[in-house]
């Protein structure tokens, strides 16, 4: 992997496209420190202190996804997440207005007119959620109320209303230009756009994690812990990359045919067909005990509450544990056999004159695909499983205070091999492309 | 596009000096967002055309030398448009207007300039030809769509070139090897985008130098630059060897396919670009066969016969696919309606149609190499083209080969008259209605143009006007011999003229016939009628078709007839039509809804030829890449002596004992062939791994990168492998054989039924998952 970075950067073309994606990933981290007009810099540091330790709640995820930028109100507060929920809702909409169904299946003049409505739509969410988070901070909410003694936002000489509305004006310009350094990348960098920005937030906040262990713990457990974290991402390479090739073969073709070592066309079908999504959810879905307990007296806790707060809310109980880890296999399965529809598959062979050897095409191939699949997917789910409880592990042995912002464990260990190994692999591809001088010379 | 839309674009172009301020910002607002049309501003080429008109005097006094004299002077834009100018109007007695010049300008910096119909774009073609020609570009090639047009305009131009100083020639199919070389040495060449293809292929493939009939390609000057650019792009010219020994498998399957009916034995997708067995056809054709399980591993063969027969059967219809003539399969191009000239189906295919029509087959071709238009066209440094429709294609110009779009004005406002669709529910409504249109009209004396989309419906079309009284003349793909001439009298006195789609483009259609003696008594009936029986599959075609109506300010109209039942509406918007639209008593829809669905249908079915395109070229980069890379090396192994070293080290001995120059000429025939059999191995490889490549996408990655993954490390065997097989042919060889290898004969298979429209078929992976719970949502509201 490295030796693919040195040879791309002696690639001039290749070489121009990454140093444009880190020139736009920097402007991307300027703009995530750089705090909103109207926002006390000072408080921010001194409350996000104070919140070290604490469990913050629901945006935890949020924060984690736009790389600590959110609880800093800079003017990337926002992050690129409200040009993903934008995609999302967008293709949602495909499916129920038929306007925009027509619109899609036009190519791409119509797939160009979604865009620019996906656009519109993230600056809306923009200016919902920043208005909602400058509403939030302003009324101390957004620590949960436990640094209400450094206002967020102090009073100035100016209006109240027009801090205000700077501050939303910001947060949602800074949204849209989140949006336009993603689709950079994505024309004319490597990689995803978005995948990448989600990477570099995450990323973002490993060395300072990693010092905090060191501050609290000492250098031993330092290089102990990551060592271990090195352990566990080769493993999830490892793994990530492991797939099992079903062959395909097209009989349409009269002459020229010749079987390259029956390989050159299969369904690749991955150990970890599922991705992050079945982590995500499952964790989404777990901090519902959470979010309900909220609503509750906390002082005064009922035998349930009690029990929820104990065993559902405890990231270190193993009742926790338990519960993540199967809901994390449920959906694995849920997610797979949702989006690989084996008869959709076997149906496209067929279609264009393709088949498994020795299969015959249509509901034969379709039960074939199918029972690989099944089997494929348990140590798929247990292996998603496993990353995702280790840093609850980590967390009961280094001790709680350490848990909620841990970066090194489950979903975004997930996400940054996921993104990286993709990005690699653009990289290598393109580079293969353009390295024919090498050996010609 | 509307019919008002289409009358606005015209009054754009020519109002453009006196636009409203709104206008004016609306034409800023559309440059800034780049939109094709708007990014070339010609007003610093405008403003040289004063400087230019002053010159003009003074270049009449000169007698010819003198003018030739100063033409191999000129070096400025002013020098070589007034010489030019002067040149026409000696040479064909024409004076090319201001806008000819400027479309000629913006051809000499490199752009595509979009000019309409019986605007000169032939004479303007010349002046940026000389032009390129003076800054040093030379030779240029003028790269039109067939021979005809090749030879036609270079004759038809000699004179203009001889007066500028400068030697011209044409290439056509019939040419020999000797008239091309001398055609190509001229400083200006006139030759079809197809010759000029496979000339290239051919010199790829030569064995000595000597035999190489094309210089460096330098500047290309692309004619009708929309169809060639586009429509063409995505075909690959494919140069074939025969195949020897390869029994006839085809034949026999041709039998079995034979009597299967539509829907009980086999299904044809909704796109009607593929077709698969049913469970029933699949047993009905594996009894035949003696119950066999035609997917075990030993009957592949077999399977693949009948694949491919069963889609001669099932998705090729003769006279609108192909049609029959002189005992042979003959294909029609789909853009334009007309014989493709040497065009084949590729793997099997061709025989698979032969033995559905009762023919001997032909040989069958092997790839021994291939390019597509587009890579053709990106080898000439400079590139620039001339076309009535190229705003249209404007994004896919810019994406494909970066070109923009300058609109040049009309010399003359057109004031054709663009009618609204007529849409009918019925496919029996439109017809009728139709020909009594046509009636009406010829009953009055105006001529008329119909264009139909294919074979079939031209001649369904003449036989109901035969039989409503109204003599008419076909022009199809069957006749297209006398092509040019039936065209140019479309514009008779009560000329009705049958054509499909865009045959004869490039010809002019002159009011009152070629000789143009009825001119005012048809002008005074409103000019010549065009009619579309139907929509094409972009509007690009339908506004050049509208074209051929009011050129150079002549009087004319246009009207489309469409109906509910036409292929482009089933095909792509069955949903998009109200269950029960408002319509007239004769059948006359009058919906806005279905005007929308009809123009849903035609974009749908744009967005499905860009995406073609699209993919057609994302996939052949790399080929691309590999191809030059190896032709690279073929040069030096042509050129130099290499092969001969390399055995030399390998052998000393033994060649000590062969004479130089036959070892040298051997090393090299054995290398140059071993390379080209590598290279026609490796690219039906890669088309084999291209079939099935979208099947990666399930394991999310990404498909392109995968073809790169598997074409790559292929190719990068390639080159070892030619030393193994030249080391083991020399090994095994007596040097006294005369040994060659096969003759290379030249094909053209039209490959698009192989590809698939979307390179990722499923979707992505939200798509899927919102599919799949909208399934579910659906399934479980219905129960």
């Amino acid at each position: 992997m490295l030796s693919a970075f040195l040879s791309a950067f002696r690639t001039p073309d290749l070489r121009k496209k990454l140093l444009f994606t880190v020139g736009i990933v920097a402007i991307y981290r300027l703009g995530a420190t750089l705090p909103s007009p109207g926002v006390s810099y000072g408080n921010v540091q001194k409350c996000i202190d104070v919140m070290q330790g604490e469990q913050s709640g629901v945006f935890t995820l949020l924060n984690l996804f736009s790389g600590g930028a959110l609880l800093q109100l800079s003017v990337f507060a926002l992050g690129i997440m409200p040009y993903i929920t934008a995609s999302i809702i967008l293709q949602l909409l495909t499916v129920v207005i038929p306007r925009l169904e027509q619109l899609r299946k036009e190519g791409q003049a119509g797939q160009a007119k979604i865009t620019q409505y996906t656009r519109y739509l993230t600056l809306g969410l923009g200016i919902l959620q920043a208005s909602a988070f400058v509403a939030l901070a302003r009324s101390g909410q957004l620590f949960n109320n436990m640094c209400d003694q450094f206002p967020i936002i102090p009073q100035t000489d100016l209006p109240t209303w027009l801090t205000l509305v700077t501050l939303v004006i910001t947060m949602t310009a800074g949204t849209g230009m989140v949006m336009w350094l993603g689709e950079l990348i994505t024309d004319r960098g490597v990689g995803n756009g978005m995948s990448v920005l989600i990477f570099t937030s995450i990323a973002a906040r490993l060395p300072s994690e990693g010092w905090s262990i060191k501050t609290s713990k000492g250098w031993g457990m330092f290089f102990l812990v990551l060592a271990l974290v090195l352990v566990v991402i080769t493993a999830v390479v490892f793994i990530e990359q492991a797939q099992r090739r079903i062959p395909v073969q097209y009989a349409k073709r009269m002459i020229g045919r010749k079987m390259y070592g029956g390989t050159s066309t299969y369904i690749p079908l991955k150990v970890n067909q599922a991705g992050v999504i079945p982590v995500i959810f499952a964790s989404s879905l777990l901090y519902l005990p959470q979010l309900a307990l909220q609503f509750f007296d906390q002082n005064n806790p009922g035998d349930v509450q009690a029990w929820v707060q104990n065993n559902l809310a405890t990231p270190s109980s193993p009742t926790y544990i338990a519960v993540y880890f199967l809901l994390i296999i449920f959906f694995t399965y849920f997610y797979v056999s949702i989006t690989f529809n084996p008869t959709e598959v076997a149906d496209n062979m067929k279609k264009y004159g393709g088949f498994v050897p020795g299969i015959r095409p249509g509901k034969p191939t379709a039960e074939y695909l199918d029972f690989i699949l099944s089997r494929i997917t348990l140590p798929g789910a247990l292996y998603l499983g496993i990353v995702s409880i280790l840093p609850n592990f980590f967390f009961i042995w280094l001790d709680n205070q350490q848990y909620q912002n841990f970066p090194f464990g489950g979903t975004a260990v997930l996400i940054m091999v996921g993104v990286g190994l993709e990005t690699v692999k653009q990289i290598e591809s393109q580079l293969m492309q353009r390295n024919y001088e090498g050996f010609l010379r | 596009m509307r019919p008002g839309g289409a009358a606005g674009t015209v009054g754009h172009r020519v109002a453009l000096p006196d636009m409203g301020v709104s206008q004016r910002l609306k034409s800023r607002f559309r440059r800034f967002l780049q939109r094709p049309g708007t990014t070339v501003d010609l007003a610093p080429l405008e403003k040289r055309l004063p400087a230019i008109a002053a010159r003009e005097e003074e270049l009449k006094e000169l007698d010819d030398a003198a003018l030739t004299d100063a033409a191999g002077r000129a070096d400025d834009y002013v020098d070589i448009c007034a010489i030019g100018r002067e040149a026409a109007r000696r040479g064909l007695d024409q004076r090319p207007y201001d806008v000819q010049l400027l479309g000629a300008m913006a051809l000499l910096s490199g752009k595509v300039t979009e000019m309409a119909t019986g605007e000169g774009k032939t004479l303007t073609a010349v002046i940026a030809a000389y032009g390129h020609v003076r800054l040093g570009n030379g030779p240029v090639h003028v790269l039109t769509v067939n021979d005809y047009l090749a030879r036609r305009d270079a004759e038809w131009m000699e004179p203009v070139y001889r007066l500028l100083g400068l030697t011209v020639g044409w290439v056509t199919e019939a040419s020999t090897p000797e008239q091309r070389r001398e055609a190509y040495d001229r400083d200006v060449t006139y030759v079809s985008v197809s010759e000029a293809g496979f000339d290239f292929l051919r010199d790829q493939l030569v064995t000595d130098v000597a035999d190489r009939v094309q210089p460096t390609l330098t500047t290309a000057i692309v004619d009708e630059a929309d169809s060639i650019l586009i429509d063409e792009a995505r075909v690959p010219m494919v140069l074939a060897g025969a195949v020897a020994g390869e029994q006839d498998p085809v034949h026999a399957a041709d039998a079995l396919v034979r009597g299967l009916r539509a829907g009980r034995h086999y299904e044809v997708a909704d796109d009607g670009r593929s077709v698969a067995f049913t469970a029933a056809g699949l047993a009905a054709v594996e009894a035949k066969l003696g119950d066999i399980n035609l997917y075990a591993d030993e009957n592949i063969g077999q399977l693949s016969a009948i694949n491919v027969a069963l889609h001669a059967h099932a998705l090729l219809h003769r006279d609108v696919d192909y049609i029959v003539r002189n005992g042979g399969v003959e294909l029609i191009d789909e853009m334009r309606g007309r014989v493709a000239q040497r065009r084949r189906w590729p793997d099997g295919l061709q025989a698979a149609v032969e033995a559905k029509e009762g023919l001997s087959a032909t040989a069958e071709g092997e790839v021994l190499g291939t390019i597509t238009v587009q890579a053709f066209v990106a080898l000439y440094r400079t590139v620039c083209g001339m076309t009535a429709t190229a705003v249209l294609v404007g994004d896919q110009l810019r994406e494909f080969f970066k070109l923009e779009v300058a609109v040049i004005p009309s010399n003359t406002p057109c004031v054709r008259v663009d009618e609204p669709d007529r849409i009918y529910a019925t496919r029996a409504e439109k017809e009728e209605a139709l020909i009594a249109e046509i009636a009406a009209a010829h009953g009055a004396g105006r001529p008329v143009l119909v264009g139909t989309l294919d074979v079939k419906e031209s001649e369904g079309l003449a036989a109901g006007l035969a039989a409503a009284g109204v003599p008419c003349s076909v022009l199809n793909a069957k006749n297209d011999a006398e092509e040019a001439a039936i065209i140019a009298e479309a514009g008779a006195y009560g000329a009705v003229t049958v054509s499909t789609q865009m045959a004869g483009r490039g010809v002019d259609i002159r009011l009152g016939g070629s000789d143009q003696t009825d001119r005012d008594r048809v002008a005074e009936l409103g000019g010549l009628y065009v009619i579309g029986s139907g929509r094409h599959d972009s509007r690009r075609v339908d506004d050049q078709l509208r074209g051929r109506a009011g050129r150079q300010g002549d009087p004319g109209a246009s009207v489309f007839f469409v109906s509910l039942e036409d292929e482009l509406v089933l095909r792509h918007a069955p949903d998009a039509i109200p269950p029960s639209p408002r319509m007239n008593a004769d059948g006359l829809v009058t919906d806005e809804q279905v005007d929308f669905a009809v123009e849903h249908a035609q974009r749908i079915a744009e967005g499905v030829n860009h995406e073609l395109h699209r993919n057609t070229w994302r996939y052949s980069v790399v080929i691309e890449q590999q191809r030059r890379a190896l032709a690279e090396r073929r040069e030096r192994l042509l050129t130099s002596d290499i092969a001969a070293e390399m055995l030399r080290e390998k052998f000393p001995e033994r060649c000590e004992e062969i004479d130089p120059d036959v070892l040298s000429r051997a090393a090299r025939t054995i290398a140059l062939f071993h390379l080209d059999r590598l290279w026609a191995e490796h690219l039906a490889e890669l088309s084999e791994v291209r079939e099935g490549v979208h099947l990666r996408a399930l394991g999310r990655l990404d498909p392109l990168d995968e073809f790169h993954r598997a074409a790559v490390p292929a190719f990068n065997r390639l080159i070892p492998e030619i030393e193994t097989r030249t080391v083991a042919t020399f090994e095994e060889t007596e040097f006294d054989a005369d040994w060659q290898p096969d003759e290379a004969r030249l094909v053209r298979p039209s490959a698009t039924w192989t590809y698939l429209v979307h390179d990722n078929p499923f979707g992505s992976e939200l798509d899927r998952l919102i599919a799949a719970v909208g399934r579910r949502l659906i399934s479980a509201g219905r129960s």
